[in-house]
C-alpha cells in the first residue's frame, strides 16, 4: 500500500512537469497548426537564461520566471515575424514549417554550445535537496513547486482563453482564420502573440526543468518528444486535455515499473501515443480548439 | 569499327591503370622523412567538448615532451612528432570520416584515439580496415575489444574491472563485520555497453562470493533519464544495504538528487566512475555527496606512490598554470606515450612493425599498478586496476583502495545513514 501511494505521488508530480512542458506546444499547434519543433530549443534556452540569472546575479530560480517568460515571448515573436509568417498558412506550410523550426532548434543549440560549452549545468539552491513528508512518503519541495506552477499555468491559460478579449480572438482564429479577417480581427497579430505566449510557456518549462535536472545544450529533445505525446494524447489544442493527458502518461509510465523493467517504462508513453493515433486519432478529448 | 572499338578499350584500360598507379599514395622513404605525423580526432565541440579538451591537453603535453627531447629516434635519426588534430564534434559520423581523411588524404603514420565508447568503436573500424595502429584512452567498453581487431590498443581498463574493484573493497568491509552477510545489493546500470560491463563485474563477484551477497535489485535505466522516482521506489522497497549504480555524470546528478529527495540512505553508495567530480559535488552539495565511492582509472594522488605519475603531474601543472590533471588528461598522455614507445622500439615508421611492438609492449606507466601492456587475450585492452576514492565532507576524495596506494581507510557504514534510517523491505 505504501509503495502504491509512493507511485501515485510520483505520477502526480511527474504529470505537473509533463503538462508544463506541453502547454506551449499545444497552444501553438491549436492556433497556427504548426508543430513547433523549436519548442525543445526554447526550453533549453529558458533553462540557460534561468541558470545565468541565478549564477550571475544570485536570483532565486523561481523569481527568474517572469524575466525568462518575457525573453522567451520576445524570441517567439521574432521567430514568428522573421520566419514562420513567411510560410503558407495551414497544411500547405506543414512540411516547410517542420524543417524551418527544426533548423531554428539546431541554431539555438549551437549558439548555446558556443556560449556555454557542452558542460552539464545545474541550478542548486538552499532548498534543492529539501523534501517534505507527505503520508509517509518523501516529496521534493522543488517538485511540489513545479506541480503548483503547472496548475497555475493551466488556470491562467483557461482564464486567458475563456475570459479575455485576446483569448476569444485566439479561439476564433484557431477555428477559422479567414472568417476572422472578414470581421476585422488582425490574424497576423494574433498568430504573433500566440507564438510568443507558446514560447514563453516553453521558456518557463525550461527554468522548471533546470531546477530539477542537469542540462546541456543537448537538452530539449526528450522534452519535445514527451510534450508531443501529451499534446496528441490530450487532443490537439485542448488545455484541459493536455493536463489530463499529462496525468495519464505519467501514471502509465510510473506504474509500469510494477510489471516492466525500468528502461522500458519511458516507452509506455509512446505506446499510448500509437494506440491513440490508431483508435482515436483526434486524441482522447478530441480537437477542442483551445477549450 | 570493331577493331577501333577494341583499340579504344585497350587505350582506356591502360590509361585507367596508369591513373591508378598515379593515385597510389607515395609514402616518403623513411630516410627522407623530416617528421612523424600522428593523426587524432577529439570531441572539441558538442556534448563531450569538455572531456575532449582534457584529452587534448594530455596529447599536447606528451608531444611537447618528445619534441623538447629532440624527437623520436627512428632509423638512426631523431624526428619530431607532429599531431594533426581534428574536431569530431562528438558525433560518430564525423569521427569516422575524419579518420578516413587523416589516413587517406593527410597520410598520417599512426592514429591516436578519440573519446567515448561509441566514437572509438566506430572510428577504430576505419583504422582496422586501413591497417593503421590506433591507440586510445577513451573507449573502455569491452565490446570494442572483442571484435578480433589487431590494430586497436586501449589504455582504459574495462568497466567490468571497476565493478570488481568496488566489490573487493566492499568485501573487506564485510569481512570486518561492517556489513551484514549476506549483504543485499541494489544494482542499477545504464542501458549501454558501459553499464552492462559494470553489471557483469558486480554480478560475477556476487556469483563467486558463495552466498556473501544477494542482488535484490538488478535493473537497467535509460541514458539521460529524467524521472527515477519509480525505480528508486523499487530500491526502497527492496531493503538493500548496498546501493551500486553505473551512470554518466548527468544521470548521476539527477539520480542522486532524487535518491536524496526520496530519503534513501545505504551503508555503501557508489555510482561507478562518478562521484568525485567537482561539478557533481557543487550540483548536489557536499553534504549529500559525502561518503559516495567512485572508482577511477587514474588519480593525481597516485603521484605520491608512482614516480611516473609524479613526473606527469608536475609537468602538467607547469604547463597548465598549476591546475591538477584528472584521469582524462592522464589517459591521453599515456596513450600517446605508449605509441611513442612502440615507434622507438620498432625504430621504424612501418605500421606493421609498430603494431607488433605495441602488441608486445610492457612499459613503466603512471597508471595504477605501474606498468602498461596490451594483453592479446583481452583484445589489446589494458587490465590495470582502478583506484577507489571516497568523498569526504571536506570535499576531498582520497584514495581508499587498493591498500598500497590508499591515503586513508575508507568509511563504512555510511555515517549519513545515522540520521536517515536504512530502508526496510516493504511487501
Amino acid at each position: 500500500m505504501e509503495r502504491l501511494l509512493d507511485l501515485a505521488l510520483s505520477a502526480i508530480l511527474l504529470a505537473g512537469l509533463y503538462a508544463t512542458m506541453a502547454y506551449g506546444l499545444g497552444l501553438i499547434y491549436g492556433t497556427l497548426r504548426v508543430v513547433n519543433l523549436a519548442h525543445g530549443g526554447v526550453i533549453m534556452a529558458g533553462a540557460y537564461l534561468g541558470w545565468t540569472l541565478h549564477e550571475g546575479f544570485g536570483v532565486d530560480p523561481y523569481l527568474t520566471i517572469p524575466v525568462v517568460a518575457v525573453a522567451a515571448f520576445g524570441l517567439g515573436v521574432l521567430m514568428y515575424q522573421l520566419l514562420v509568417r513567411r510560410l503558407p498558412r495551414g497544411p500547405a506550410g506543414g512540411p516547410a514549417s517542420l524543417l524551418l523550426l527544426f533548423g531554428v532548434w539546431l541554431v539555438l543549440r549551437n549558439i548555446a554550445y558556443l556560449i556555454f560549452t557542452g558542460n552539464d549545468q545545474t541550478i542548486r539552491t538552499a532548498y534543492s535537496s529539501r523534501s517534505l513528508a507527505i503520508l509517509g512518503s518523501h516529496v521534493s519541495v522543488n517538485r511540489l513547486v513545479v506541480l503548483g506552477i503547472a496548475v497555475v499555468i493551466a488556470v491562467a491559460m483557461h482564464v486567458l482563453l475563456k475570459h479575455t478579449q485576446l483569448g476569444r480572438a485566439i479561439r476564433a482564429v484557431a477555428q477559422n482564420a479567414d472568417s476572422c479577417t472578414l470581421v476585422g480581427i488582425d490574424v497576423n497579430r494574433i498568430y504573433t502573440l500566440t507564438f510568443g505566449i507558446g514560447s514563453a510557456l516553453a521558456g518557463v518549462a525550461g527554468v522548471l526543468l533546470a531546477t530539477l535536472f542537469s542540462f546541456s545544450p543537448n537538452a530539449g529533445a526528450s522534452e519535445l518528444l514527451k510534450s508531443f505525446v501529451v499534446v496528441v494524447l490530450g487532443g490537439l489544442g485542448s488545455v484541459f486535455g493536455i493536463s489530463v493527458a499529462a496525468l495519464i502518461v505519467a501514471t502509465a509510465e510510473v506504474f509500469a515499473i510494477l510489471i516492466l523493467p525500468s528502461y522500458l517504462t519511458t516507452a509506455v508513453g509512446f505506446l499510448l501515443l500509437v494506440l491513440v493515433l490508431i483508435l482515436r486519432p483526434g486524441g482522447l478529448f478530441g480537437y477542442r480548439v483551445l477549450s | 569499327m570493331a577493331t577501333n572499338f577494341r583499340s579504344s578499350l585497350v587505350v582506356l584500360s591502360l590509361a585507367a591503370l596508369a591513373s591508378v598507379g598515379a593515385c597510389k599514395p607515395k609514402a616518403a622513404k623513411q630516410e627522407d622523412r623530416t617528421e612523424i605525423l600522428i593523426g587524432a580526432t577529439l570531441p572539441l565541440t558538442g556534448a563531450e567538448a569538455r572531456i575532449g579538451g582534457f584529452f587534448k591537453e594530455g596529447y599536447e603535453l606528451a608531444f611537447d615532451e618528445v619534441n623538447q627531447a629532440g624527437g623520436l629516434e627512428v632509423g638512426g635519426k631523431k624526428l619530431p612528432v607532429k599531431l594533426s588534430l581534428n574536431d569530431d564534434t562528438s558525433t560518430q559520423a564525423t569521427a569516422v570520416s575524419l579518420a578516413d581523411k587523416l589516413i587517406n588524404r593527410d597520410k598520417v603514420d599512426f592514429l591516436l584515439g578519440t573519446y567515448s565508447t561509441s566514437l572509438v568503436e566506430a572510428q577504430s573500424t576505419v583504422a582496422e580496415q586501413n591497417k593503421v595502429p590506433y591507440v586510445n584512452g577513451g573507449g573502455a567498453a569491452s565490446e570494442i575489444y572483442k571484435r578480433g581487431y589487431k590494430y586497436i590498443f586501449g589504455a582504459l581498463s574495462p568497466v567490468e574491472l571497476l565493478g570488481g574493484t568496488l566489490m573487493s573493497w566492499i568485501d573487506e568491509q564485510q569481512q570486518a563485520g561492517k556489513l551484514g552477510k549476506p549483504a543485499k545489493i541494489a544494482l542499477l546500470w545504464e542501458n549501454t555497453a558501459h553499464g552492462k560491463d559494470f553489471r557483469k563485474g558486480v554480478s560475477d563477484f556476487v556469483a563467486k562470493s558463495a552466498g556473501g551477497y544477494e542482488l535484490v535489485i538488478d535493473e537497467s535505466f535509460e541514458l539521460n533519464g529524467k524521472d527515477f522516482s519509480a525505480l528508486l521506489g523499487k530500491v526502497k522497497a527492496a531493503g538493500a544495504e548496498i546501493f551500486l549504480a553505473d551512470a554518466h555524470l548527468p544521470d548521476y546528478i539527477t539520480l542522486h538528487r532524487q535518491y536524496i529527495d526520496a530519503g534513501l540512505c545505504h551503508k555503501v553508495v557508489s555510482y561507478g566512475a562518478r562521484g568525485s567530480e567537482k561539478a557533481a559535488i557543487e550540483a548536489l552539495g557536499s553534504e549529500n555527496a559525502s561518503y559516495v565511492l567512485s572508482g577511477v582509472w587514474w588519480s593525481a594522488q597516485l603521484a605520491d606512490s608512482l614516480p611516473l605519475a609524479k613526473k606527469f603531474v608536475d609537468a602538467f601543472k607547469a604547463k597548465f598554470g598549476g591546475r591538477s590533471p584528472e584521469w582524462f588528461q592522464a589517459l591521453g598522455y599515456e596513450s600517446a606515450r605508449a605509441l611513442f614507445t612502440a615507434i622507438k622500439q620498432a625504430g621504424s615508421l612501418d605500421r606493421e612493425a609498430v603494431r607488433a611492438k605495441l602488441a608486445t609492449l610492457k612499459m613503466e606507466s603512471l597508471l595504477p599498478g605501474g606498468t602498461l601492456e596490451f594483453p592479446a587475450d583481452k583484445g589489446n585492452e589494458v587490465q590495470n586496476l582502478f583506484v577507489v576514492q571516497q568523498n569526504l565532507p571536506n570535499q576531498n576524495a582520497p584514495i581508499i583502495y587498493p591498500k598500497d596506494v590508499a591515503k586513508v581507510a575508507g568509511i563504512a557504514p555510511n555515517p549519513r545513514c545515522a540520521s536517515t534510517p536504512t530502508p526496510t523491505p516493504t511487501p
